[in-house]
This record gives C-alpha cells, sequence and structure tokens, in this order.
C-alpha cells in the first residue's frame, strides 16, 4: 500500500509491529519483536491478503500476500515475520533449521520491498522453471507418440498376415478392419472387417464448403477444372502423397481422390470401398492395377462394380435391417460427398501424423478413444458432431455412402476426360 | 504426546483452512503427475489416489492415501497413511503407515501436499523389491489402538529408497 519501507529506519505505523492473529503466538517477546521491526531487522506485521494484488509477495508458508518479507540468510526465500516467529522453537535444544533448505541456525533479514534487480531474477528464475516444464512435458508427449508408433507398427504386421488370408490384396480392407479390433480377431472374422469403421471427427470446414448445397454435377464439373489446375500442387498439399492413403489425402477433391485410390494398395476405412473403385477401374479399362478378385456380376444400381457387391454383401453379414442396394439409392450424393469429404479433411488435419498408415493412425485415435472396443462397438460420439451427417449412422452405411460417393464421383470423373486425367496420375 | 490422532481431532486454524484451500485450488489448477484427488467436502481429510510410476515395480497399479491435517497445519506435518491396501514396499507398513522423514522429523512448513505426495512416489519408484518392513508384524501390532504414525518414534536409517 502507501507504506514506503526502504533500508533506513522508516515510520512502521505501531500497529504493525505486534503480531496481527495469524498464530496463536505463547511466546514471543513483544518488545524485542517491536524493537526489531522500528529498526527494519524484521518484515513489519503487516496483515496478509488472501488475494494477489501487484507488488505483493506470497509468504510461502501461510500463502498470504504481503508487501514485503523477511529472506533467510542462507537461500533467501521469502517468509513472513508472523511464520517466522513460529519456526523459531523457544524450548528446543536443537537450532532451528531453515523451513526451505534445512540449513542450521535459520536467521532471516530484511531488505524492504524487493528491488527491481530482485524482482527481475526471480522473474528469470520463474521463465526458467517455466520453460523446464515445458520441456519435461515435450519429452513426455514425444515418448508417448513414440510408444503409440510401436504399438502401431505391431498391429500393421499383424493385420498383413490377414490380408494374405483373405486373398484381397487391397490392404485397405484389412487396414481398415484393424481399428481398435484385437488383432486375432480380425484374422477370423473379416467379415466384420466394416463394423469398427472410424468415424472421422468433424474437420474444420475448408475453403469450399458452400458448394454442398450445389448440384453434385456442378461441383464435379467445377472439381475436374480445379484439379486440373492444381494437378501439381497436389503434391504439395498432401502430407500423404507418399503414404498409401492416396484418397484420403485428397478427398477434399472428390473426383481425383477414387482414382488415386485404384493405384493399389492405399490404406482405405472400407473394403468395400476399395474393391468398389477398383472394380470400377477395371470397368474402364484403365490401366490400375486393381488387384481386387471380382468376378463379373452384372450390377442393378449405380454401376456398382461386380467385385465391389460381392465384397459388399459380405461386409452386409453384420448388417440388420437393409440392403446395401436400398441403402445406396437412399443416400443423398451430397451427403455422400460430404462425408468422404470431411474424411480428407480431418486426416489432413492430422498430417503431422508419420505417413506410415493414414489408416493405423486413425484406429489408433479409436482405440485411445474408447479405450476398448469389440468388434462391433459403434462409434457414437465422434459420429454425433459429423456436420455432414444429420442422423447417426450405423457404420455399414457410412461405408455405404463412401461408396457410393466414389462410384458417383468416378462415374462423373470418366465422362469428364479433363478432370479423369487429372486426377490420374 | 501430540493430540493428533484421528479421535481428538480439533478443527483445523484459520491459518491452516486458508492454507488448504489455497493448495487445494493450486492443485487442481496443476495436480502432481500420477496423483488424483479425490473429491470431498472435508478440507481436513484428503485421499488422494496415486498411480505406480512407469517402468517402476508399481506401474500401473493404483493405490490410495488418506491426508489428515492438524489444526496447526503446516506448523505441524499433516498424517499420511496409505489405504488398505498399501503397496509391497520396505518403508510401508501392512497398516499403512510410512516410514518417511519427512512426514515426522523432517517435516517442514515449507513442504506442500503435493510435494509430499511426490516425495511419496518417488520413495514407491526407487524400491527394488516388494516386501514389507522386516518388523511389520511387530509394529503393526503395536498399532492396533489405533495409534497415528506419528506417534511413532521412527528411525529412518535408509537412505536409498
Amino acid at each position: 500500500m502507501g507504506n514506503k519501507l526502504g533500508r533506513r529506519r522508516q515510520v512502521v505505523d505501531e500497529k504493525y509491529t505486534r503480531p496481527q492473529g495469524l498464530y496463536n503466538h505463547k511466546d514471543v517477546d513483544q518488545k524485542k519483536l517491536r524493537k526489531l521491526i522500528l529498526e527494519s531487522k524484521l518484515a513489519p506485521c503487516f496483515p496478509g491478503d488472501e488475494e494477489t494484488a501487484c507488488d505483493r509477495e506470497e509468504c510461502p508458508i501461510c500463502f498470504l500476500y504481503y508487501p514485503s518479507l523477511n529472506r533467510s540468510r542462507c537461500c533467501t526465500k521469502s517468509i513472513c515475520t508472523e511464520c517466522f516467529l513460529q519456526m523459531k522453537v523457544p524450548n528446543s535444544t536443537r537450532p532451528t533449521q531453515c523451513p526451505f533448505c534445512k540449513t542450521a541456525n535459520y536467521a532471516v533479514e530484511y531488505r524492504g520491498v524487493k528491488s527491481k534487480e530482485e524482482k527481475g531474477m526471480e522473474q528469470i528464475e520463474e521463465q526458467r522453471v517455466i520453460e523446464a516444464k515445458i520441456r519435461m512435458r515435450q519429452q513426455e508427449l514425444q515418448d508417448e507418440e513414440e510408444r503409440m508408433h510401436k504399438r502401431l507398427e505391431v498391429s500393421s504386421s499383424n493385420v498383413n498376415v490377414a490380408v494374405a488370408d483373405v486373398e484381397y490384396n487391397s490392404n485397405a480392407v484389412a487396414e481398415s478392419s484393424m481399428s481398435a479390433v484385437e488383432h486375432d480377431e480380425i484374422v477370423s472374422s473379416l467379415d466384420s472387417c466394416a463394423t469398427p469403421m472410424v468415424r472421422p471427427p468433424p474437420a474444420t470446414r475448408a475453403n469450399r464448403d458452400d458448394e454442398f448445397d450445389v448440384d453434385l454435377e456442378d461441383i464435379m464439373v467445377m472439381e475436374a477444372i480445379w484439379l486440373s489446375i492444381q494437378e501439381n500442387g497436389r503434391q504439395r498439399n498432401s502430407p500423404f502423397t507418399d503414404a498409401t492413403s492416396g484418397h484420403y489425402v485428397t478427398d477434399d477433391r472428390y473426383a481425383s481422390s477414387p482414382m488415386g485410390q485404384q493405384t493399389g494398395s492405399s490404406s482405405s476405412p472400407s473394403g468395400g470401398l476399395a474393391s468398389a473403385i477398383a472394380a470400377l477401374a477395371e470397368r474402364q479399362q484403365m490401366s490400375g492395377e486393381s488387384s481386387v478378385s471380382s468376378n463379373n456380376e452384372s450390377t442393378p444400381s449405380f454401376n456398382m462394380p461386380p467385385g465391389s457387391r460381392r465384397f459388399y454383401n459380405r461386409l452386409g453379414r453384420d448388417m440388420v435391417s437393409y440392403s446395401p442396394t436400398e441403402n445406396l439409392t437412399e443416400v443423398p450424393p451430397d451427403d455422400a460427398m460430404a462425408m468422404a469429404r470431411s474424411h480428407g479433411q480431418w486426416s489432413i488435419d492430422h498430417g503431422s501424423q508419420v505417413a506410415e498408415t493414414a489408416t493405423s493412425y486413425t484406429n489408433s485415435v479409436e482405440v485411445e478413444d474408447r479405450g476398448e472396443l469389440s468388434s462391433m462397438s459403434q462409434p457414437n460420439d465422434i459420429d454425433e458432431s459429423l456436420q455432414s451427417a444429420t442422423d447417426p449412422i450405423v457404420p455399414e452405411s457410412f461405408e455405404e455412402q463412401m461408396m457410393l460417393a466414389m462410384a458417383v464421383s468416378l462415374a462423373e470423373a470418366r465422362a469428364m476426360p479433363s478432370g479423369h486425367s487429372a486426377s490420374w496420375q | 504426546m501430540t493430540s493428533s490422532s484421528t479421535s481428538s481431532r480439533k478443527n483445523l486454524s484459520k491459518i491452516a483452512c486458508n492454507r488448504l484451500q489455497k493448495e487445494l485450488t493450486e492443485w487442481q489448477a496443476s495436480p502432481p503427475a500420477g496423483f488424483n484427488y479425490k473429491v470431498s467436502d472435508n478440507l481436513q481429510r484428503w485421499v488422494i489416489e496415486v498411480v505406480g510410476a512407469p517402468g517402476t515395480l508399481y506401474a500401473n497399479e493404483t493405490y490410495r492415501l488418506q491426508v489428515d491435517f492438524p489444526e496447526h497445519y503446516p506448523m505441524e506435518a499433516p498424517q499420511v497413511i496409505f489405504m488398505n491396501p498399501a503397496p509391497m514396499h520396505p518403508h510401508i507398513y501392512s497398516n499403512g503407515h510410512i516410514c518417511l522423514d519427512i512426514l515426522y522429523d523432517s517435516w517442514s512448513p515449507a513442504m506442500t501436499v503435493s510435494s509430499v505426495c511426490i516425495s511419496i512416489l518417488s520413495m514407491l519408484s526407487s524400491s527394488t523389491v516388494k516386501q514389507r518392513p522386516e518388523d511389520n508384524d511387530r509394529y503393526v501390532k503395536n498399532c492396533r489402538n489405533g495409534r497415528s504414525p506419528k506417534e511413532t518414534r521412527w528411525w529412518f536409517h535408509d537412505d536409498k529408497v
């Protein structure tokens, strides 16, 4: 407050020369205390404030705030006069230890309000402590990340075994199933691999969301044009270019994504999707080495590729009350596009993750979010927040939406040589 | 001796109350790693969960500490014991009493619940063997009347753990 306490004798209000009743002092020599305070050898007994204010120091014993405090001679730690009086045990044979550094013969001195230099030094020290804490935290995070990566590597290898078992060369199938399912389960129950689909969290909408309500065809046209412009930019923009998950990266340019997908071992969240795309590619007689084994059934709706349908039905075993095709027709294309898109953006948002496996990463997120997951567990939380889907969707239908999106965009792309060539690298 | 056993506990002094409230606020803002304060409206008795540090004998094991504060905290040390079941440790008795100097002779009012917790976790972490103190049975028998560990005359002989 208004009390300016300098080195020399200055006026100390008489009432601050005796304890303020912080403690029930028994053996305090009031006269001696008063003398010491008046001689500026001890800090005046100001009443401590509970709240901090500028230029106040906290006594580390009573946690109250004072205009000025005493310092220990040994380690210059602060202490208020009343706490100091408590330290001195009158009848003890042992010399009092400093409560901070345990040095014997604890003694304090009073230097008045902290000088600017002292405050500066303290700030520097605080800064160092903070920095050290940050470094510690970073180290922790790094360790955590390394542990996670080790886990992922382990799971990837397991998954590859599963792939081999099912003669599905597209890793996408297996890798997607990896999410949170116990690995041995994967091997035995690939049929359910679509179930633990990873739900993308709501992505921050990218620049072109306003197109969501536009006619799909318009979008596709614009997409194609945009793609042909951006063809080279793609490499720059996508953190996953090297990763196998081409379609994640470029999903927000929908037309391109499915095309990139078919080049093979991309890690898609949906086996059905991968095969759909691959089969479509076959139909288009593209040179993409689709390794999906598909037989040539005819496909009734949506040009759904034979292989994908077959696989789709396999996935469908777990589905409850609707047939895949029905569901497909119900899905509004815009919605599906939005899904695919947000998915892509989401991956990009997490672009800092090592490219190793886009899907594995999603999987691990899922695992961590839920702690434990059975293969049949239904993602709810992220699901709900998915902006593009108004109703909670079961994973299967999300899968279908993805497929639809891809199928539609493929069809569109096919009709549009420019977009096609742009996206097909 | 002291009147710090649970039965004769007096209410916290004003200063103790104030300090504990601030300690709690600070704890909640940045709890020491590995500890979890179990919310209660009893400021005088804290229950704190402690999780064994990764890479130690107690990794992923959870124990509970019960911290009782005397009227004249922090001038007087809090009473800190492990709730049942206490971890197997050469300095922790099966009744939860902890042989750790800062809880008794070496307590300093400059210490806080948080710093005590860290010391206890450090004691756990540095253990190389999961076993009870040699004199466990004798000691626990002596404490059957509900004696506080603060009334024990502790010998602190092992600086390593």
